[in-house]
């Protein structure tokens, strides 16, 4: 007598697992390791039809705008494959990259495709910002540039992009590192800067990255007196 | 309660903890367990505007969003052009004012990843995303 109560139980445990089974997928999480010049990750998500009827998909969403997801098809025939092509676009990100994709089809439900996105990282400035308080000491401040783990950086040359900002760059700490500093010839007047870092690596468009240097505006003496204008290089980063 | 329906209910949880169990092994690394940012680093509408006007907004959305509209005087800074615009940011920054970030939807992570790399990368102190984000200040916005 029991088993006419724990079968049934246990078969509406099992019977909405069994009817989610339409699509197969080959993998839902996709890997990617870009190269350092690459600006897309594009994963592959490819699925079968294992089921007797024809699936349909209701939506596909990406988790952010960064990514795209396209379907090949609306309806996929029973024994028919396919894939979901999803596109993320790296811009100017680091690290390890998750973006997800959730698919709705009909019948099956919703299923959450994973794209992981290593984007290698060439150099990394720590920090990439150097700040002075009006009439500070004008003493030079230190950036460690780290070189990416298995990348062949052998070089950096730093440039301030306006001169009333040095920068200079020697062998840093340790292996495959720089020690770059930066000192403003003054901290009586604002003053603003960008500092560019370019690297030999890639050869064919060897990567860049920026230092942000500012001396901050002394505070205003009275009420009515409006902060004195911060003088700044032209700078154009991100190419 | 009779023995038999305990041993029943245990069977059932028992039953039901098998699939329960492979599940969350076998996507444990698509479960969010805690949320990427600390809480004590998440503010609400009503904290931020306590602190009148120490506050920079950061919009970390999407360049297009932005530009459709945003927090008045919020700065524009997302990871599309993070070495672009970063400079933009850092020349309105004082030490004195506090980093509120926000994006578009409460389950984004683009205000969490911005926050995080201006805390670590740019080393500011004081910076927090705001709970709700761009939905929570159209909604309390007056």
């Amino acid at each position: 007598m029991k088993a006419i109560y724990v079968i049934p139980a246990a078969l509406s445990l099992l019977v909405p697992a069994l009817a989610q089974a339409e699509l197969k997928w080959e993998k839902t999480t996709v890997e990617l390791s870009p190269g350092v010049a690459e600006k897309q990750a594009i994963g592959h998500f490819k699925y079968e039809n294992t089921g007797k009827e024809p699936v349909r998909f209701k939506s596909v969403k990406a988790s952010c705008g960064c990514t795209t997801a396209q379907t090949q098809k609306d309806e996929v025939a029973p024994g028919e494959k396919g894939e979901i092509t999803a596109t993320f676009n790296i811009g100017d990100r680091t690290g390890v990259q998750t973006k997800t994709v959730s698919v709705e089809t009909e019948p099956g439900g919703m299923i959450t495709l994973t794209l992981k996105t290593n984007i290698p990282s060439v150099l990394e400035l720590m920090p990439n910002f150097v700040f002075w308080q009006a009439n500070e000491k004008p003493e030079a401040k230190t950036i460690i540039a780290k070189v990416g783990k298995d990348v062949p950086v052998k070089d950096i040359e730093v440039t301030s992009l306006n001169n009333q900002f040095d920068a200079k760059v020697d062998k840093g700490p340790g292996e495959g590192q720089f020690r770059i500093t930066i000192a403003p010839k003054a901290t009586t007047t604002p003053a603003f800067a960008t500092v560019t870092v370019k690297t030999d690596y890639p050869k064919e468009a060897p990567k860049t990255y920026y230092i942000t240097a500012r001396v901050a505006a002394p505070a205003p003496a009275a009420v009515n007196n409006p902060p004195a204008p911060v003088v700044a290089a032209s700078p154009n980063p991100g190419s | 309660m009779k023995p038999g329906a305990i041993f029943q209910a245990l069977l059932l949880i028992a039953i039901a903890a098998v699939p329960a169990v492979g599940e969350a092994v076998y996507f444990r690394d698509k479960i969010s367990w805690r949320s990427r940012i600390p809480a004590s680093d998440i503010v609400d509408l009503d904290l931020v505007r306590s602190w009148g006007g120490t506050v920079i907004w950061v919009d970390a959305r999407p360049d297009d969003e932005y530009q459709a509209d945003h927090i008045p005087d919020a700065i524009s800074l997302n990871e599309d052009r993070w070495n672009e615009l970063l400079p933009q940011f850092l020349g309105q920054w004082s030490p004195d004012k506090k980093v509120v970030v926000y994006c578009s939807t409460k389950s984004c992570n683009l205000a969490g990843d911005v926050a995080r790399r201006l805390r670590e990368e740019a080393q500011m102190p004081q910076v927090y995303v705001l709970e709700g984000g761009w939905e929570e200040w159209l909604a309390k916005r007056r």
